[in-house]
């Protein structure tokens, strides 16, 4: 009985230990500015990594202080980490929402205590001042015509992916779905993943999610080899998604035979677009996210020019990397990160 | 007041009836079904056919709140309650009494004051019941029977973990209830228990009525013969052997339990000594500390002559010690393995191949030449232990220790709990053991066992031994003496 | 008679044991019936490549679950494997590519850092006393937290390096073309059979099963239960380690942040579904084995027969594995119940042999 009594100890302190990731990873160089801008990302991934590069450079070049927080459990430790800013004081913050449909209360009173704006992933009803990232629906869209280009006679295809509540990742997979079935421009279309959707050339077998499990995603990517032996295509969406789709492959021998079409810039899959067992992959810009965050805030904060839109967007656009141009963005990647 | 239960299946057609203001033993062996039968008066169990009459009128008890509504309580032979909590929260579980909703603890403290008092028990109610020794929380439980203004107090074995005390206290305020209306039955292994307090005895036998005996007819033999059937002649068989040297010595021994206190004493080869005292004198500490159980706090033990540094009890066992614990259940078996593999369980070692493979063969011979020595009745080799009677049980514990072929013997209230049928085997055991030259000495709460089966009698009393007794001076009246702690008139 | 026909079957097997067995029949017919299901839903399920990669997957959680069977059975927990998984799955990967450390030094720290968590583990349970579940959760807590300082929450992988040592995750051996034996599941097996010797050939298996019981009881027999004990952890924590080799050798890369976790849930479902007693004192490694299956198999069939309903994935697991011990308690009783029916026959019959006297 002492083992059962104890589980809810054991729940509560294991989401601990998934606990906050990279806190107080400021940079101090701000001068006499008294301002702090916090950069709240919606996990712990190498794509953070980059952006925080970029926060890092753009608090030199400012002189701001500024924080990266990661959180690694959720949207719970997301809300924790908002309130802690709050209660610290922070003159601004960029977040990238995990659930944004959510969390849209909880946004406003944020916005109303201090400069709120989101980047990566929107939340569209909420009160943020400003969105900086690239729309997941038009990058969808640009993967599907990857995938186009890679499969010219259609085919069928499934997309993996971590999870679907957040709005990019339902944007990003709706635009992959609408590109390949030559829908109208639309993001507010939603299919359910679990069924099949038959367009004319293309056959979206399913969309499995793995929560981050990377034995899990694994394992879909297998399983959806043991169950459509004829496949055509598989698309990774989240970052980590390509590279284990590409070990699936390669276990069963079946790489090239099979197209991997590739979201975000895992070593992996470039190495992969390289070594020609992946066909493309749609690259977003963390480390622009990062810099252009900390920007707009000091912007905002000082009453500057932000550059956005009407609607408050900063588009910073996707790039599709294929075999011709890898090779240049891979250096460019490593510079930024200071691998190189 | 009447009751009867024809065809119960432990139980078989029996009836029993019980006299308002009567205190009825019911005697048996083990397996008898006394315990099923007193669980189904107080609703714990439920019988598959027969009726109970409270007053001439048929009751029907289905539960233990029914069997309470009608003034039935069971006091557990096996103690029942949360050690937890405090001894007034135990009295009164699951009836406190109330204010507003809330516990009402000043009340419930009085009155749980007022019920440990009935019982002659000086404790604080607000003692956590933990911390009291075994008879004592034996006497809470009585204490929570009575709060429940019993008409029918069921005692399944109450005096088994008794001191001679607080024996002497329970049959007062048994008699005092008797005298108040209460019936009361009383089971117990203890014959003469039954023969001091009981107004008339029931002996069950394989689940049946084997026989009532009036309060005149009550007396050792008849109880006996009723109880296994057949004639018992010498209960005690002692036949005196010259002791052999000195197998074990202990100087300055010192245990945790009483460090203050400085143990010396000494055991020969062929010798059964026996241990007196009161629950609490510290022997269980004594046997542990020897053993290597519990850490010793000082002094030295020689073995044949030669010191022993007893770390462990696998030091213990390599020199020839042997310990068979006061809580078979909890100490002394391994309650879900088999009988062959609990006999084979000190041994192992010894007989294992490179010191790592299980040797099955000399498992197999070992149970099947212990079960024949101490003819455990099991059907089977693998037998779960814990679907043994107690006797078998405590047979099982002694087979494994016996399997090693031990010097020196420590028993620790060896017949605790069980039947007169087994008791009598052990018994034979210990003198074969000692006439085949083993030393054996063996802590009992039981004065006849003391009296009976001892060569010399050591008595302890509060952490200290109080003396020592040869069998021609053994009484009765010396060994409590030296128990009480009064030194002089022994 | 029928009853007893299992303890026939097996008759060396002690009461614990053999009734063990009768768990583990239940467990398998559950296996099986799952596995039929899904094979009919879906005829791919039982091609040579799923059943590959189900032998695979068995095979890497059946490691950690052979080592948290032992604790289980010594009448501990622990909770820690899936940091453990994470410290070295992480940390190899870390030694080699970030570190530049030679593979064999990285393995032997790989394998040699979980033993002596086990070590701590085990001295920490018995000689301060300390509770199991306390003390692995502290190490759950401290070794992912660890894993996360030195890494600096950075994915680690192995890029197109040492395709020959991750050969031991991700290889095969052929059997006819197209199905091959998965490395892994060497491994495991091996793991099995000496686990299955120790437990039921050698005089330790059978200390740990006495203490597990009786943990007094065994002391009193002078068994060294404290040094049993402690060996149990430290054989729990370096099979951890190794599943987490294993791991991150088949996967490429892992993440500090959640890799491997809630690993140590599965292995416990696994022990338990397979046999053991949470109060310890029972279990067989065939059990575990079985167990992991199911639930991998469980979780293959969500992806091979019912895709829509992917979100209710947990559900439908946690509802089988309910039925399964629901359908094994209840079992259990049916068959106490035909045994003391039988028992009273018998007594019956005896009686009407004897005249009454």
């Amino acid at each position: 009985m002492k083992v059962f009594s104890s589980f809810f100890l054991y729940a509560g302190l294991a989401t601990l230990a998934l606990g906050p990731a990279g806190c107080g990873g400021g940079s101090d160089s701000g001068g006499g500015d008294e301002a702090r801008y916090a950069y709240v990302t919606n996990g712990v991934d190498p794509f953070w990594t980059i952006a925080e590069s970029g926060v890092r450079a753009a608090a030199a070049d400012l002189q701001v202080h500024a924080d990266v927080l990661m959180p690694a459990a959720g949207a719970v430790e997301q809300k924790s980490m908002l309130e802690d800013l709050m209660t610290r004081g922070t003159t601004g913050i960029a977040v990238s929402p995990i659930d944004a449909a959510n969390q849209t209360d909880f946004l406003n009173q944020v916005a109303e205590q201090t400069i709120l704006i989101t980047h990566d992933s929107d939340a569209p009803d909420s009160n943020r001042r400003i969105y900086i990232g690239m729309d997941n629906y038009d990058a969808g869209r640009e993967c599907g015509k990857l995938v186009k280009e890679a499969l010219p006679d259609g085919g069928s295809i499934m997309i993996l992916i971590g999870r679907m509540e957040q709005d990019n990742a339902r944007r990003r997979r709706q635009g992959v779905i609408d590109e390949l079935l030559d829908r109208s421009h639309d993001p507010s279309r939603f299919d359910p993943p679990g069924s099949q959707i038959a367009g004319e050339k293309f056959t979206i077998l399913g969309t499995l999610t793995d929560q981050f499990d990377r034995a899990k995603a694994k394992a879909n990517a297998e399983d959806t080899l043991a169950r459509n032996p004829d496949i055509s295509g598989m698309v990774g969406l989240f970052a980590y998604n390509p590279p284990l789709i590409l070990e699936a492959l390669e276990q069963a021998g079946r790489l090239k035979e099979v197209k991997v079409i590739a979201f975000d810039e895992a070593d992996r899959t470039l190495q992969g677009i390289v070594d020609g067992d992946v066909y493309g992959t749609v690259v977003q810009n963390p480390y622009l996210y990062g810099y252009r965050s900390i920007e707009v805030l000091k912007a905002i904060h000082e009453g500057g020019e932000t550059g956005a839109d009407e609607n408050g967007f900063i588009n910073i656009e996707a790039r599709k990397i294929k075999k011709d141009n890898v090779e240049a963005f891979w250096a460019d990647l490593k510079k930024n990160l200071g691998k190189e | 007041m009447g009751k009867r239960f024809p065809g119960v299946r432990a139980l078989n057609d029996v009836s029993l009836k019980l006299d308002k203001g009567e205190v009825l033993a019911v005697l048996g062996e083990n397996g008898a079904g006394k315990s099923t039968l007193m669980k189904i008066l107080a609703g714990v169990q439920a019988a598959d056919e027969g009726e109970v009459f409270m007053e001439g009128k048929p009751v029907e008890i289905a539960g233990v709140n029914d069997a309470l509504e009608q003034g039935i309580a069971l006091i557990h032979q096996e103690l029942n309650m949360a050690t937890n909590l405090s001894v007034g929260a135990n009295i009164f579980l699951g009836r406190e009494p109330r204010k507003r909703g809330l516990i009402d603890e000043t009340a419930l403290l009085e009155k749980a004051k007022r019920y440990l008092e009935m019982v002659g028990l000086e404790v604080d109610p607000q003692e956590i019941l933990g911390n009291l020794a075994l008879g004592r929380q034996q006497l809470v439980e009585i204490a929570k029977a009575l709060s429940v203004k019993a008409r029918v107090l069921i005692m399944d074995e109450p005096t088994s973990s008794l001191s001679q005390n607080e024996t002497e206290t329970l049959f007062g305020v048994i008699k005092d209830l008797r005298g108040r209306g209460v019936s009361i039955i009383y089971i117990s292994h203890r014959l003469g228990e039954a023969k001091e307090l009981a107004d008339r005895v029931m002996v069950l036998r394989d689940g049946e009525n084997a026989g009532d005996l009036a309060k005149e007819e009550i007396d050792h033999d008849a109880m006996v013969r009723l109880m296994v059937g057949r004639e018992i002649s010498e209960f005690y068989s002692r036949t005196i052997h010259e002791p052999g040297e000195v197998a074990l010595e202990v100087r300055r021994l010192r245990t945790s339990a009483h460090p203050e206190h400085e143990l010396n004493f000494s055991l020969r080869a062929g010798e059964v000594v026996g241990m007196a005292g009161l629950v609490g004198a510290g022997r269980t500490e004594m046997l542990a500390a020897l053993f290597g159980v519990a850490p010793l706090r000082g002094g030295e033990i020689y073995l044949r002559g030669a010191k022993a540094d007893l770390q462990s009890p696998n030091d213990a066992i390599r020199c020839g010690l042997a310990l068979v614990p006061e809580d078979r259940k909890l100490q002394g078996l391994i309650l879900e393995m088999t009988v062959r593999q609990n006999l084979g369980l000190a041994i192992l070692k010894q007989e294992s191949p490179y010191g790592l493979f299980l040797n099955e063969v000399r498992e197999g011979e070992i149970s099947r030449q212990m079960m024949a020595q101490m003819q455990i009745k099991t059907p089977s080799s693998r037998q779960v232990v814990r679907y043994l009677s107690g006797g078998n049980q405590q047979k099982v514990v002694l087979g494994k220790w016996l399997a090693l072929e031990p010097r020196v013997l420590l028993l620790d209230e060896p017949t605790r709990g069980i039947d007169v049928g087994a008791k009598q085997e052990i018994y034979g055991l210990m003198e074969d053991l000692a006439a085949r030259g083993v030393a054996i000495l063996f802590v009992s709460s039981e004065m006849e066992e003391v009296l009976g089966m001892s060569d010399r009698v050591l008595v302890m009393h509060e952490g200290r031994l109080t003396g020592e007794l040869p069998r021609d001076r053994l009484s009765e009246e010396a060994v409590m003496q030296l128990a009480i702690g009064n030194t002089r008139a022994a | 008679m029928k009853l007893t026909a299992f303890g026939d079957i097996f008759p060396k097997l002690s009461g614990a044991q053999s009734e063990g067995v009768k768990r583990i029949f239940g467990i398998f017919l559950l296996l099986l019936v799952v596995y039929v299901a899904t094979a009919i839903l879906n005829p791919n399920f039982i091609g040579p490549y799923n059943q590959e990669n189900l032998i695979r997957r068995t095979s890497l959680f059946g490691i950690m679950g052979i080592g948290v069977a032992l604790v289980i059975i010594t009448g501990g927990i622990d909770l820690s494997l899936g940091s453990v998984v994470c410290l070295v799955g992480v940390g190899v990967p870390w030694l080699i590519m970030d570190q530049g450390w030679p593979p064999w030094l990285a393995l032997i720290v790989a394998l040699a850092v979980p033993l002596l968590i086990g070590l701590c583990h085990g001295l920490l349970v018995t000689k301060l006393r300390l509770q199991p579940f306390i003390v692995t959760l502290c190490g759950l807590l401290i070794y992912r937290g660890v894993t996360r300082g030195f890494t600096g929450d950075q994915t680690a992988g192995f890029g197109n390096e040492l395709k020959g040592l991750r050969w031991i995750a991700n290889g095969e051996i052929p059997l006819f073309p197209g199905f091959g034996i998965p490395f892994p599941a060497i491994i495991l097996i091996v793991i099995a059979i000496l686990a299955g010797i120790f437990l039921n050939r050698t005089i330790y298996g059978r200390y740990l099963l006495a203490l597990g019981n009786n943990e007094e009881a065994a002391r009193f027999s002078g068994i060294n239960t404290d040094r049993m004990i402690t060996l149990a952890y430290v054989i729990c924590s370096g099979l951890a380690g190794l599943a987490g080799l294993l791991f991150v050798l088949d996967l490429n890369l892992a993440q500090p942040v959640d890799f491997g976790n809630f690993y140590e849930l599965y292995a416990i479902a696994a022990a338990v579904l397979g046999g053991c007693s949470l109060r310890g004192g029972s279990g067989t490694i065939l059990g575990v084995i079985i167990g992991t299956a199911l639930l991998r198999v469980l979780r293959n069939m969500m992806n091979m027969a019912f895709l829509g309903f992917q979100r209710a994935e947990f559900a439908v697991i946690g509802a089988v594995i309910l039925g399964g011990v629901i359908a094994d308690e209840l079992a259990k009783r049916a068959v106490a119940r035909k045994l003391s029916a039988q028992k009273d026959r018998e007594r019956r019959s005896k009686q009407e042999r004897l005249p009454p006297n």
